[in-house]
């Protein structure tokens, strides 16, 4: 369909629309009150409740860090309680950007934009967020048996290690490729939207 | 006039408009409510930022292809509707062939990319390069060059076809 043709059919179906009006006054005010859930507004339960459960078993491990009572259960307690604190704290802030957009002043070029930028952050903490999970995996199991049953893993149940690293190891490699070729489709296209944002070539 | 009043009356005078911007980013009549509700919604929260001193159409083809943007991208999550149905534009008024026709035309507006989508329509509202210019952020020229490209595509969509 060529441009034209498109101009003349839009501006038919504008005189119809024009010739519909249907708006009440109430209806119009009862859409300006915040009543249902605003969707652009809204922060996602999910990571939400995510980070809640990250805090409070950080409390959990930090009032009971007298317990890790070697050196080694020590650092690994300090780097659970560090990672399930800022993790989830980054992870928010970054959802929070994305959610800052201001609809009302930008430009739509400058919407893109930042729309585009935040969503690369997002994902880059998605994914520094999917190695870390694991790493946290294997440094907070010695620091949970120590907390629920009193035992130094490394002293105890030392052979739990050998299976348990080697399974985290492989589920590490087969979810960081599958994570990186996610994050790498969904990062390709924010970048594209950048990308087309620069002045275009004219056209020869 | 108090400010909802005033409010109100741009509305309605406008209401083409933003049913146009939501049918051209959604997929479905039930996002298409939603949109136009949260387009509304964000009107009245920037309605106090407006001064007179800009185009009403400029202020508000902005906020509305901003949310409208935005809203695209977001995931699915239901709250509260009000209902629109009774009320809603409705399509089953045009003539069928104007109805087949429009379905070419917001295919191929469905097809575009984000920044192409929001030129085409403000083009086809009858805008001027300038205009969409100050409502887009690109530069005049830009827009130029980026219509160039948009009638290709157009044409080469329609020969795949």
């Amino acid at each position: 369909m060529e441009l034209e043709e498109m101009q003349a059919i839009w501006s038919q179906m504008s005189d119809q629309i024009e010739n519909q009006k249907k708006l009440t006054n109430k209806l119009i005010m009862e859409m300006t009150q915040e009543r249902f859930k605003n969707k652009i507004g809204i922060i996602s339960k999910y990571e939400g409740m995510g980070a809640l459960i990250c805090f409070a078993a950080a409390i959990l491990i930090l009032f009971q860090l007298s317990k890790l009572d070697t050196w080694y259960l020590l650092i690994s307690g300090i780097f659970t309680i560090a990672y399930l604190i800022f993790l989830p704290i980054y992870i928010l802030r970054s959802i929070n950007t994305m959610k800052r957009i201001n609809i009302i002043s930008n430009t739509y070029k400058e919407t893109l934009i930042e729309y585009a930028k935040n969503r690369k952050q997002f994902l880059f903490s998605q994914r520094l967020g999917i190695y870390l999970n694991f790493i946290l995996m294997i440094v907070s199991l010695p620091v949970i048996i120590k907390l629920f049953k009193d035992e130094d893993i490394f002293v105890t149940n030392v052979e739990v290690l050998y299976w348990y690293i080697p399974i985290m190891t492989l589920f590490l490699i087969f979810f960081s490729k599958w994570g990186y070729g996610k994050y790498k489709r969904l990062t390709a296209s924010a970048t594209k939207i950048l990308e087309e944002l620069q002045e275009p070539k004219t056209l020869s | 006039m108090n400010k909802e009043e005033t409010f109100i009356r741009l509305i309605k005078k406008n209401e083409g408009i933003i049913y146009k911007i939501t049918k051209v980013y959604t997929h479905t009549s039930n996002d298409q409510k939603d949109l136009y509700q949260e387009i509304v919604y964000q009107l009245w929260k920037g309605f106090d930022s407006f001064r007179g001193d800009a185009k009403v159409s400029t202020w508000m083809y902005s906020i509305a292809l901003n949310t409208a943007l935005l809203y695209s991208k977001k995931e699915k999550r239901r709250g509260y509707n009000i209902s629109l149905d009774n009320v809603f534009l409705k399509e089953e008024n045009y003539d069928p062939v104007l109805e087949e026709r429009l379905k070419i035309v917001y295919s191929q507006i469905k097809n575009l990319g984000d920044i192409d989508k929001g030129i085409i329509i403000l083009f086809l509202e009858g805008k001027k390069y300038e205009e969409i210019s100050k409502i887009t952020g690109l530069t005049v020229s830009n827009v130029g060059t980026r219509m160039g490209r948009i009638k290709e595509k157009l044409k080469t969509y329609i020969i795949k076809k």
